[in-house]
């Protein structure tokens, strides 16, 4: 497990944290799917599910869950695989984690996304720091370019208005497809 | 801020509840009152949940990133061998 505590703010940090994390608990994880009589791509599915609800909750601020952090993912994952993927049994109780991870986007969200993710990148990603990340103001503007807090927490509500127009046009014209 | 940054600011604070009882009040008393008003919460609050779906499409890529990594380059070729050995023996 490691000691270190990454900062989860940038991509490296990020990354440094999924390595480590990959690295003291995966093993955990695979080894119980395996002895379970699961395949390798279960485990994979089942603890990458769990990686991103530690992450969320870790960004809600539920910061002692980082203490106990092999535990907490491990607990995830083999709830999810039982969930998911056993055949002995298919009544698991629900808990707090299925809430989060049943938020499946719709079709029309998807292709939504992906137009989003090629025509307002630089938005998109500006608005994820504020509130998918939920990253400190200062630490924005500076990875962002703004020479202050201000100019960034105006660039925020630009890019939310524009992105809300697209998302309003977008849904409109997708729904006449979909729905 | 221009007066459509303000009044999106606003629409924030509404639906994240950042404002307080009587700046609420206020609000929903514009809402009844302007429909065009009503119709930009509803597409912000829809944007938002578009937002934490993108965020976490761009989370599960970072961590597809780095599963590829463990699971292709040699430096952490020990580490691929102790997981996959799991799986063959059946």
């Amino acid at each position: 497990m490691p000691d270190e505590k990454f900062s989860i703010g940038t991509a490296e940090g990020r990354e440094k944290l999924f390595i480590a994390l990959y690295k003291s608990v995966f093993p955990s994880v695979a080894k119980y799917v395996a002895k379970m009589g699961g395949a390798f791509d279960e485990a994979k599915d089942v603890f990458q599910d769990a990686l991103v609800i530690y992450y969320e909750k870790v960004v809600a601020g539920s910061d002692n869950i980082r203490t106990n952090e092999k535990a907490y993912i491990f607990g995830i994952a083999r709830h999810l695989w039982l969930k998911n993927f056993s055949l002995h049994n298919p009544n698991v109780a629900r808990s707090d984690f299925d809430i989060e991870i049943e938020e499946e986007p719709q079709i029309s969200d998807n292709k939504l996304l992906s137009f989003l993710q090629t025509a307002g990148k630089k938005c998109m990603d500006l608005l994820r720091s504020f509130y998918y990340d939920e990253h400190p103001l200062n630490e924005i503007a500076e990875r962002f370019g703004f020479s202050g807090v201000r100019s960034a927490t105006v660039q925020k509500y630009k890019c939310l208005e524009k992105v809300r127009e697209t998302v309003k046009e977008k849904s409109l014209t997708y729904a006449d497809f979909v729905d | 801020m221009r007066t459509s940054l303000i009044e999106t600011q606003q629409i924030e604070a509404h639906l994240l509840q950042h404002s307080d009882t009587g700046e609420a009040l206020v609000f929903e008393a514009k809402m009844l009152l302007d429909p065009e008003l009503n119709e930009k919460a509803m597409w912000q609050q829809k944007t938002y949940q578009i937002v934490k779906l993108y965020g976490r499409d761009q989370l599960r890529q970072e961590i597809e990133t780095v599963h590829q990594k463990l699971f292709t380059h040699d430096q952490h070729k020990n580490f691929r061998q102790k997981i996959m050995s799991l799986f063959s023996k059946k």
